[in-house]
């Protein structure tokens, strides 16, 4: 009896532990279906007495957001398929075929790991700029098509795969690339989700390279965007958190939805046990 | 990494020449030709360089990029710059690991406050920033009122600097916890109960089982913390513009400020060779202490 009151007082108070480091997140809700004059108080209302959507009203009118949607998802659209597919291309190579220089070419991807995009930026912009790609869906992605975190992971999960696999396969008939469509590809869905929705919510969220390579507004993604209104005119606090509330929405259910595929594609990549 | 490639795939028998697995990685290689190792290699050459805002090389201008660099306040930058990544690296270390630890433990319901502590994962800069504008301002700002102080905490170069660093942890903490949650997760059962048979309370087994065993995924989380606070640019960008008077402008702020507010695309291209350098030294301080220190079960 006293282990179990144990238990749910610690599950309780670890709980509100949870809620206080969200409690950010929380406020923004709150705070964003306040009246203006009512965001400013002191001492402050949590709860509204009269709460109201007008921000969320204000933000869809004078803000273009499915446009800014739209962007985005054509960014994901490119980003996702050619990152899954480009890896696994890839990683299919390294896995299944002996041939000249393999190790050497596995270096290199290697060795692109050591380069940090952060570095590289300024010149891939200047790149993109003199190709005359700025505001232009190529321009937005081409930096993102292909990352090597993906390629070991997919790597790792063909090597695996059961040697009789492809035995089989060969004495019925099966090429190396059939092999690769029907049944390597298939066989590593589970990578690739998590390779997917890490990659989702990291394009979704992405904000310096979209910043640099639009400048149209008609380019604009979700995060650009929202970022616009929240410099162009800080004194719209409700309507910054309204449009702060509209920005995480996505996010968040994607990672509620794909919480596990998430840490297990975090942690794939990351670190031998 | 060669052995392990030997041991698992058929061994060499006598083949013809293929061309698949090498038309295979062409697509991979092609962007990482034209947008990894190419501009690499163009920011070390523009570095020694006198280039045109859009980055076209004119001539070649010796070492008076990097001289210049060094007679500015580039230590002040890189000052700045590791205070934010030391900042960044204890409160997001410590916080993370405490919720790693309390939440090691699969209980009846401990899958709701594991999604809590990792939820602002999902949050990204622009809207965090709003967030915390809201947090922070002078007027009716929630620090504010909690703390009954009016302290405009992004505007003063005192508090600049370590508000920015805040919202960073906050945004990071979330990853680093799963990090450790699964090191600490794969720590073997048995191993922690025999322990506690033998008589060990649960400091003990936290400091002499438990952070031993994960101690890969420690180190892991420890330098991912260091070179992310290097990276972050987003959150420097929004809430306080590298201000005020340059109090929150690192490394990767003054480069991007540098090429485009300045248009001095080669003094850029020396920033980024410094801020490679630094993240690189970091990378194999990493290794080195991988190979000699964590213990791998």
């Amino acid at each position: 009896m006293i282990r179990k009151t144990r238990q749910s007082i610690s599950l309780i108070l670890k709980i509100l532990l949870g809620v206080a480091y969200v409690t950010p997140i929380i406020l923004a809700v709150l705070f964003s279906f306040q009246p203006s004059e009512e965001i400013g108080a002191i001492p402050l209302h949590l709860i509204s007495d009269n709460p109201t959507l007008e921000h969320f009203k204000y933000v869809l009118e004078h803000i273009p957001v499915l446009k800014y949607l739209k962007n985005t998802f054509i960014m994901m659209l490119i980003c996702i398929p050619c990152q899954v597919f480009l890896a696994s291309l890839a990683a299919y190579s390294f896995a299944f075929f002996n041939y000249k220089g393999k190790e050497f070419l596995f270096s290199i991807y290697l060795a692109a790991m050591m380069i940090p995009g952060e570095v590289v930026i300024m010149t891939n912009y200047m790149t993109v700029q003199n190709l005359g790609l700025v505001d232009t869906y190529l321009g937005m992605t081409i930096t993102s098509l292909v990352g090597v975190t993906g390629i070991f992971m997919l790597r790792q999960n063909m090597k695996s795969l059961p040697k009789e696999l492809w035995e089989a396969a060969k004495v019925d008939g099966c090429k190396e690339m059939t092999y690769f469509f029907k049944v390597v590809f298939p066989l590593s869905t589970p990578v690739i989700s998590s390779m997917a929705i890490n990659s989702f919510i990291h394009v979704y969220n992405a904000y310096f390279w979209p910043m640099l390579v639009t400048s149209d507004d008609s380019m604009r993604t979700v995060q650009i965007g929202m970022a616009t209104l929240m410099l162009s005119d800080s004194s719209r606090y409700g309507e910054i958190l309204a449009g702060a509330v509209l920005c995480m929405i996505i996010p968040v259910i994607a990672f509620l939805i794909g919480q596990d595929y998430i840490i297990k594609g975090m942690t794939a990549g990351a670190v031998k046990s | 990494m060669g052995k392990k490639n030997k041991a698992v795939t058929v061994p060499r028998k006598k083949e013809k020449f293929r061309l698949l697995p090498y038309l295979l990685l062409v697509p991979s290689l092609i962007p990482f030709a034209c947008f990894t190792y190419y501009p690499f290699i163009k920011t070390i050459i523009s570095s020694f360089a006198i280039t045109t805002e859009t980055g076209e090389f004119i001539k070649w201008a010796g070492f008076t990029n990097w001289a210049r660099l060094f007679d500015s306040d580039l230590l002040e930058i890189l000052g700045i710059t590791f205070k934010f990544a030391a900042w960044n690296l204890v409160l997001t270390f410590s916080i993370a690991m405490v919720f790693a630890l309390i939440s090691a433990n699969k209980v009846k319901g401990s899958k709701i406050y594991q999604t809590l502590y990792a939820l602002p994962m999902a949050i990204a800069s622009s809207p965090a920033a709003a967030i915390w504008i809201f947090v922070y301002r002078e007027n009716g700002g929630i620090l504010n009122q909690i703390f009954g102080t009016k302290i405009a905490w992004l505007n003063n170069p005192d508090t600049a600097l370590f508000a920015v660093a805040l919202v960073t942890v906050w945004t990071h903490v979330a990853s680093s916890y799963i990090y450790l949650l699964v090191g600490f997760r794969n720590v073997s059962d048995d191993l922690i109960e025999a322990a506690r048979i033998d008589g060990a309370n649960a400091l003990v087994r936290t400091f002499k089982i438990m952070i031993p065993m994960a101690s890969p995924q420690i180190f892991f989380v420890l330098f991912l913390n260091i070179v992310n606070a290097f990276k972050a640019f987003a959150q420097i960008k929004l809430l306080t513009n590298g201000g005020p008077g340059g109090a929150t402008s690192t490394l990767i702020f003054e480069i991007y400020y540098r090429v485009m507010k300045h248009g001095q695309y080669e003094y850029g291209c020396c920033l980024a060779i410094v801020l490679f350098v630094v993240i690189f030294t970091i990378t194999r301080i990493q290794f080195l202490f991988e190979k000699r220190m964590v213990h791998y079960q």
